[in-house]
């Protein structure tokens, strides 16, 4: 800042941190939607789902194609993946997770430890199977959805904008969130899973079908995967394997927010969206990964169950 | 008034004998992988009765109700053979959901609340399965009528609450189905002896309202003084099956201790 008064140097100073915060918070609403469904469904089946990322791409596949085919605004298409994804999850809990649960392993009489490894196994072959089958049908050309406000910036002061879309997504994950937090809050579906989630046994008890719940709730994690998805596609482009770097940031989040925590989410995404920008505003685009990995190394450290888990 | 109590009036036939069975088992055999736990046992509750099923540790008290609820039936190595019926409807290859459905519920052993949910909460899942679902308002608050203490706690965690207030969420949370039957497992566990006055006394009113009511518990006292159909049950056996009035306690006291009385083979 040679030539630059104190005065401005201390301007510049502060809306260089104003603009990391507004940017990272705002990210950080982004990051929250790609994780809520990772934490729901290790929060309510204990299913550490690898094929995470790979279903987010999913998404984006699906929203882009339907693009190009249906002429409509982007944000309709929304309306069309959602049940596409909540369809893809509730068959591939209700058919073939199911079968290799942590509860379905016990009953065979598996160890938990066993049950535990099953369904990571299983969702670590779903993803390589969905990588390759992309690439089988897309090729590894980088995809993307054209819309009018990838580029478009709200301007706060002349010196001080946010991405437009940022923002969006950022009411998105707030009224996501809140509307999912009323779901399982206040409806029957909803307190079925989060009883399920608390002790499956004793939700089979009160005559829940633990099988459907289970469903129900990947189901719900892969539609708004799929609204992650339409983000990504809308955001940036996107290839089959893509899904390994979502799925870190997802963890990440989770990690910090909590595994069972939807406030969690939302304030770990915003923390590690922070962290990730003010790292790369002031260490340089390579350390943004290097420092949000130090805060999810430091939350583990402190917090091991994260900042927000019950 | 609250609606629950009702289905045990309405629903109980008379059976061949001009009597009201509601719940019949016949020839039940458990199994844990080689080991059978019930040995073939029969049994008849009528309707409106209190059913206490007695016996010592191992007795297979505990497994007749987990084949009762489906509960036997959830894996491979753990299975039932026989029949049991619920007013007329074969229970025992139904999934634990169509049973409760079928107007049979259980308070199990601990309580088993959802420790992170509240009163209020916990007592709406046990209005999950779709039969239940009509009037739930006025089913909640006949359990608050029932028991007031949950009514001024009825958003308080129940993790947080004593054994006593966790035991009527339980059977609150059960009646909230709407049952015919309720079975209970081992009520006075970790409980203070006052306090299972107090449970039992609910018990009792329950059953005044219609409800078939069979209760485990190890405490014999207890289940004789609650009862009107005395079941005693050993190595996995019904050793003894009657009235408390008609059998003598010596009777009881031997065939809960392995001392077969004449007769039973």
């Amino acid at each position: 800042m040679a030539g630059l008064s104190f005065e401005e140097q201390v301007y510049w100073t502060l809306i260089d941190l104003a603009n990391a915060l507004l940017t990272g918070t705002f990210i950080g609403g982004y990051y929250a939607i790609l994780s809520i469904g990772l934490a729901l469904s290790f929060g309510v089946m204990r299913l550490v789902n690898l094929a995470h990322g790979e279903f987010l791409i999913v998404g984006a596949y699906i929203s882009a194609v339907i693009l190009q085919v249906v002429n409509i605004p982007p944000f309709f298409v929304l309306f069309i993946v959602v049940p596409i994804m909540f369809g893809i999850g509730y068959g591939l809990q209700r058919f073939l997770l199911n079968r290799v649960s942590v509860q379905a392993m016990e009953r065979r009489g598996m160890s938990a430890n066993f049950g535990l490894m099953a369904p990571i196994l299983v969702t670590f072959g779903l993803s390589i199977f969905i990588s390759h089958g992309l690439l089988a049908i897309f090729a590894s050309d980088a995809m993307s959805i054209n819309n009018s406000l990838a580029f478009s910036a709200i301007r706060i002061t002349s010196d001080l904008s946010v991405s437009t879309l940022r923002f969006i997504f950022f009411l998105f994950a707030i009224v996501l969130l809140i509307a999912l937090f009323l779901f399982l809050r206040h409806s029957a579906t909803g307190r079925a899973i989060r009883a399920t989630s608390d002790n499956p046994t004793y939700a089979t008890l009160m005559g829940i079908n633990t099988e459907h719940v289970f469903a129900v709730a990947l189901g719900i994690s892969l539609a708004i995967g799929g609204v992650a998805g339409f983000m990504i596609g809308m955001t940036r482009t996107f290839q089959p394997f893509d899904g390994p770097q979502f799925i870190l940031i997802a963890f990440g989040v989770v990690i910090i927010g909590g595994m069972n925590s939807i406030v969690g989410s939302l304030v770990g995404g915003v923390l590690l969206g922070i962290v990730q920008v003010l790292a790369g505003t002031y260490f340089g685009p390579s350390a943004q990964l290097v420092g949000g990995y130090m805060l999810v190394l430091a939350v583990l450290a402190f917090f091991r169950e994260g900042l927000f888990s019950r | 008034m609250s609606t629950w109590g009702s289905r045990g009036n309405l629903s109980a036939k008379p059976g061949r004998d001009g009597r009201y069975p509601i719940l019949t088992v016949e020839n039940l055999s458990a199994w844990y992988g080689e080991l059978r736990a019930l040995q073939g046992i029969s049994f008849s509750a009528n309707a409106g009765e209190v059913v206490s099923v007695i016996g010592a540790n191992g007795a297979g008290k505990s497994t007749l109700l987990r084949a009762m609820t489906g509960m036997m039936n959830l894996g491979k190595r753990a299975h039932i053979e026989g029949r049991i019926e619920c007013q007329g409807r074969r229970l025992d290859r139904l999934r634990t959901e169509k049973i409760i459905e079928g107007g049979v519920t259980m308070v199990p052993e601990g309580r088993m609340l959802f420790s992170r949910m509240s009163v209020e909460e916990n007592l709406l899942v046990g209005a999950h399965i779709p039969r239940a679902r009509d009037g739930i308002k006025d089913r909640l608050a006949g359990i608050f009528e029932f028991f007031p203490r949950l009514a001024e706690r009825r958003t308080q965690s129940v993790s947080q609450m004593s054994g006593g207030e966790q035991q009527m969420v339980a059977i609150g949370r059960a009646l909230m189905s709407d049952p015919a039957v309720i079975l209970f497992d081992e009520l006075s566990l970790g409980l203070a002896p006052i306090i299972v006055d107090d449970i039992y006394d609910k018990v009792r009113q329950i059953n005044e309202r219609g409800v078939t009511c069979l209760v485990i518990e190890q405490d014999m006292r207890r289940a004789l003084e609650v009862a009107n159909h005395v079941l005693v049950m050993l190595e996995g056996d019904i050793v003894l099956d009657g009235s408390p009035d008609d059998l003598s306690r010596e009777e009881i006291t031997n065939a809960y201790f392995g001392t077969r009385p004449e007769g039973v083979a």
